[in-house]
This record gives C-alpha cells, structure tokens and sequence, in this order.
C-alpha cells in the first residue's frame, strides 16, 4: 500500500522532484549521521575485499598477486577444517536448540499454573543474557578437572570414576564438541521458546474444545492442533539462523583451547588466529580471500533458503 | 457443558505431575551452575567440592574485585562503553527510523535500500578491521562503541514501532510550524518509550556482553573491558592476587558474578521489555 502511494507521488511530480526535496531538507539533515556510520563501517570495509587478490607486504603497496590466496587457501588443510567445522557445529547446534525449543514450549504450554508458568519462563530465559565468556567462565569452574569442579566431584563420588582420573572436559578432544552442544541448548533454548510461544497463543481455544468434544484426548490435540499451527514457524526459525550459520565465531572462540584445535577451529577463528597470532607480518589478503569464501557460502545459503521458503510458504525471507 | 469445563479443570492428570517435575528439573538445571558460582564465591575455603552452600561465608572476593584497579578498572570501562554505545546505538536508530517512514520523501527508497543491502553482503571481520585501523581508531574506546552502534537490524525495528504512530499526529503537527527536529523529539520519542526501552535493552546487553570487538580492535590492556579481564582471568593467564581471606578461586568466582549482577538487577524489572523487543522482530509473521 505505502510503496505504491510513494510510486505514486514520484511519478505524480516529476518536475517539483527538486522542490519536494527542498521540503524533506530536515530529513536529509537527520539521517546524515546513520549514513556516515553505514558508509564508514560497512561499505568502505566491503570495498577493501580487493585485497583477496593482493599479497600484503606492510609499508608498501600491495602487490596483485590473481587467485594465489585462494589457491594457497584451497590447499591448506587448515582451512578445510575449519569450513567442515563451521557448517557441522552450526547446523547440528541450529537442529538442538530448535527441536529442544519446540519440545519445551510444547510443554510449557501444556501448564495450568500461570504463576509457576511465568516463573519457569523467567528461569529459562535467564541464561541468553549471560555473555559467551561468562557462559563458559561458569562452565569451566563446573567442569574444572580440579577437585572444586562439581561434576567431576560428584562422578567420583558416585563411583563412576576414580580420584585422580578427573576429566579435564573443555580440553578432551572427545568431550569438547559435546559440551559445545550442551552449553548452547543450555543458554539459548530457554529464548528459542519464546517465538514458539507467541505462536501457540495465537491458537484459537475452540479447536481444542472442539477436540474435547469429539473425544479427543491431550496428544490428539498436539498431533493434530498444535503442531500443524507451529510447524510453519519452525521451517521460518530454522531458515532464518541458516542463514547465519557461516558467523558462528564467539561461541566458539571463547571455548577454544590448543588441545581441541582439530574440533573448535572454525572459519572466524581461522581468520583471526592466522592474521593477528601468526606472530610474522599479518597476511590481510590471505585471511580476506578467507573472508569472501566465507561470506559466499553464507549468500548461497540464504540464497537457497529462500528458494527453498518460496517454495514451502509461498514467499520468500528476503 | 459448563460442568465438563469445570471438572476439566480441577483434574490434576498424571501428565501434569511429572510436567511439573520436569520444569523444576530444567530450572534447577540452569540454575545450579549459576548459584554454585555465587556461593563459591562467598566461600573463603581453598577447595569447594559438592557443596552448595558457603562454609567460609565472606565478601571478600568482591572486596578483591572492586578494590583492585587491575580488576575495577575494567569494570568502569564496560560501564562507560554501555552507556556511551546504548545512547549512540539509539540516536542512530530512531534518526534512521523515523526518516524510513517519510514514504513520500524522494529518494527514500534508494536510502532503505542503501541500509538493507548491508544485512546480506558485509567486508567480513579483516576489511573492517583494516578500514578501523586506517582511521585510527584500534586501540580507543571509539572502535567499540561505533561499530555496534550502527544496528540496521535494531533500526528496523524501530521503523516497525514508528510506523504504528497514528499520520493524523504528524499532519496536525506539521500544520502548527513544527519542523521535522520538532516532530521527532515533541511526538515521535515520547510516544515510543516502550520501543526505546525494549531496543536500548538489546544494545545495553550487547555492548556489555562485548567481547569480541574488544579482541579484535583494543591490544592495549589498560582499555580492556571486562569481559576481557575475566576471560584472561579464568584462562588463568592473568590470576588475580586476592585480598584479605580470598583465594584465586573466590576472586574468579566473584569476578564472574559482577559481570553477572548488573543484569540480574535489572532483568526481573524489565522482562516484558526485552520479551516485547524479541517479539516485536520476530512475530511479524
């Protein structure tokens, strides 16, 4: 509607175009400020992605150098790592998070007491405001191998195992991805909810009324109510985060540690650690051509989900 | 009919008991981690073990934390950032905002496009570093508290919220002489405190929470938030010397607290705004 009242009035006045922005003078004057922060922070950094084709070399001028990075970079099994990484940690953390999400409004909705309800909401939510490295701070003491980490104090307690053979958690090659999982269902789930629950409250009550009538008993009414009405958010919640899924970098980043750098290097912190710790004169034009790899797989991919959402919900996300 | 809704609910099923116990598991859950660093660090004892509750009750991990400036130092530059950015981060948004709902103005579709265009494609985390350094900003407070400032996805947002604001209001200021400055700070923001709110919310979180801008544009340690500070602290890289009756341990614990506590206080009085915030992005649908 307000699209084409705008075509409408360009359209309308051609001739009075410089008059009426004579009358918009003020709203240019305001939005001077975002465009100098949108040009200085976003535009200018994306036209120095011409330097993927360049070899750094400090003081002096860049030297064109053609594909040689993205050669170097198809080559180095760093890389290759870090690519596969990203997409299994992201996509396998988007698939967690979402199905616990569902799982858990689906329940919290199925609660009478509204008073308990509202506290259990107020918990759950908790933990996302919390930032990465105080997640993990508080996870590290937990899972300290020391004797002040409760869980390895209460499995040698248990019994399960014995003093001395604690496990050191965040640095076991085979406990590492695993734990990455759990701290993200544990700090974002409880949020996740949220959209599920909006969407289950628009709901109309006499479909389950109706149901109760017919005879229909609870999981009737999640099988054939609840989750038809929710599925379309599901499919729009997980194309949304695909869409993100190339980013992923603090998580990861602040759970990093040498020993699990086979599981935990994903392509953020291979662009970081190979341009500001690999000690000699940082290769910018290296790490850049890594960038735009990055960035395209990303486009690719919110490319196809859009298709993809054309073709489920009849419209697309962007 | 009256009498089945009744009956229906007063039942308590079987189903409800162990959904109940669920919930209270899942809450304990998120909330043991949490409580068993704030009681370590009110326990003065060198090991902990299981317990959870403060053997060796004591303050003085915090007193640790706020007495020494290696450690409240930071502090105060996250507070600084916070308050700086938030307002920043606002100003950037209800400006872009509120010229995004001038639909007659010319060109304002080519501007909208301008801002959207940089949700898909952005230079990626070295141009943007290059571009930062070039204007001389690494290694200053600017670098931090410009780049999240500018939030496209936050001043769309708003745009959503200013668009509920009745024309009628706008007209009817425009025919008494009110400039658009006028407008925008004499109807649009008063009427937007629940907007304002929610959004400066999401910008307060994100710039307190902020770690990795610190990691990438500030290597002198002086300006490090705290964050920063409490990473290299539980890395152990950067063990703090504790004051009083405190062990390394407690300080760690307590540091993780505070960076914990101004949220805490503020989360209780505020959830519906930072729920409204969630909403507002997400259920357009």
């Amino acid at each position: 509607m307000k699209k084409t009242k705008s075509a409408n009035a360009a359209v309308a006045a051609p001739k009075s175009t410089l008059k009426n922005m004579q009358k918009y003078k003020g709203f240019y004057l305001m939005f001077i400020p975002v465009l100098m922060f949108t040009v200085a922070f976003h535009y200018l950094p994306l036209a120095g992605i011409s330097l993927a084709f360049t070899e750094y070399r400090g003081v002096k001028a860049p030297e064109f150098v053609g594909l040689d990075n993205f050669v170097r970079m198809f080559e180095a099994p760093g890389f290759w790592t870090a690519f596969l990484n990203t997409l299994k940690l992201s996509v396998v953390k988007l698939l967690l998070n979402t199905l616990m999400a569902v799982v858990i409004s689906l329940l919290l909705n199925e609660i009478k007491n509204m008073a308990f309800k509202k506290t259990t909401q107020t918990i759950i939510y908790l933990p996302h405001f919390m930032s990465w490295v105080v997640t993990v701070s508080v996870f590290s003491l937990i899972l300290s191998p020391s004797q002040d980490g409760l869980v390895n104090t209460l499995l040698v307690n248990a019994g399960i195992l014995e003093q001395g053979q604690e496990i050191y958690f965040m640095g076991s090659k085979d406990w590492w991805t695993s734990i990455f999982y759990i701290i993200n269902v544990w700090k974002d789930t409880g949020w996740g909810t949220i959209i599920f629950l909006a969407t289950l409250s628009g709901i109309s009550p006499e479909l389950y009324e109706a149901a109760t009538m017919d005879g229909g008993t609870r999981w009737h009414k999640i099988r054939y109510i609840t989750l038809p009405a929710l599925s379309n958010t599901i499919i729009t919640v997980l194309i949304l985060n695909l869409a993100k899924v190339m980013n992923l970098f603090e998580s990861v980043f602040v759970m990093q540690n040498d020993a699990v750098i086979q599981q935990a290097d994903v392509l953020q912190t291979y662009i970081y650690t190979q341009t500001f710790n690999s000690g000699a004169l940082p290769n910018y034009g290296y790490t850049t051509a890594v960038g735009i790899v990055k960035s395209l797989v990303g486009c690719v991919l919110v490319l196809v989900c859009n298709q993809i959402s054309k073709k489920i919900r009849g419209r697309g996300i962007i | 009919m009256a009498k089945v809704a009744v009956k229906k609910k007063k039942k308590i099923t079987v189903f409800d008991v162990v959904n109940t116990i669920v919930f209270i598991l899942i809450s304990l859950l998120i909330l043991v981690p949490i409580w068993k660093v704030l009681v370590d660090s009110l326990d003065l004892r060198t090991s902990y073990g299981m317990s959870l509750w403060p053997k060796e009750f004591g303050f003085d991990g915090y007193i640790t934390v706020f007495s020494n400036p290696t450690l409240y130092k930071p502090f105060l530059i996250s507070v600084v950032t916070t308050v700086c950015g938030t307002a920043l981060g606002l100003l950037l948004c209800t400006l872009g905002g509120y010229v995004l709902i001038q639909w007659k103005m010319p060109g304002r579709n080519i501007l909208a496009g301008l801002l959207l265009f940089t949700m898909i494609f952005e230079g990626g985390m070295i141009p943007t570093y290059l571009v930062v350094n070039k204007m001389q900003l690494t290694n200053t407070l600017f670098s931090v508290i410009f780049i999240p400032a500018i939030n496209i996805y936050n001043l769309v947002l708003m745009r959503n919220f200013f668009e509920g604001i009745p024309n009628a209001l706008f007209e009817a200021a425009e025919i008494d002489g009110c400039t658009p400055m006028q407008i925008f700070y004499k109807i649009v923001l008063p009427l937007s405190k629940a907007a304002l709110a929610s959004i400066g919310l999401m910008f307060a979180v994100t710039y307190w929470n902020d770690y990795t801008n610190f990691k990438i544009y500030i290597t002198n340690a002086d300006l490090y938030n705290f964050q920063m500070k409490l990473r290299s602290m539980i890395m152990g890289s950067d063990l703090p010397t504790a004051l009083g009756g405190a062990t390394e341990n407690t300080v760690k614990n307590a540091a993780v607290m505070v960076a914990i506590i101004p949220f805490m206080i503020v989360y209780p009085f505020c959830q519906k705004y930072f729920i409204s915030g969630m909403n507002l992005g997400a259920v357009k649908e």
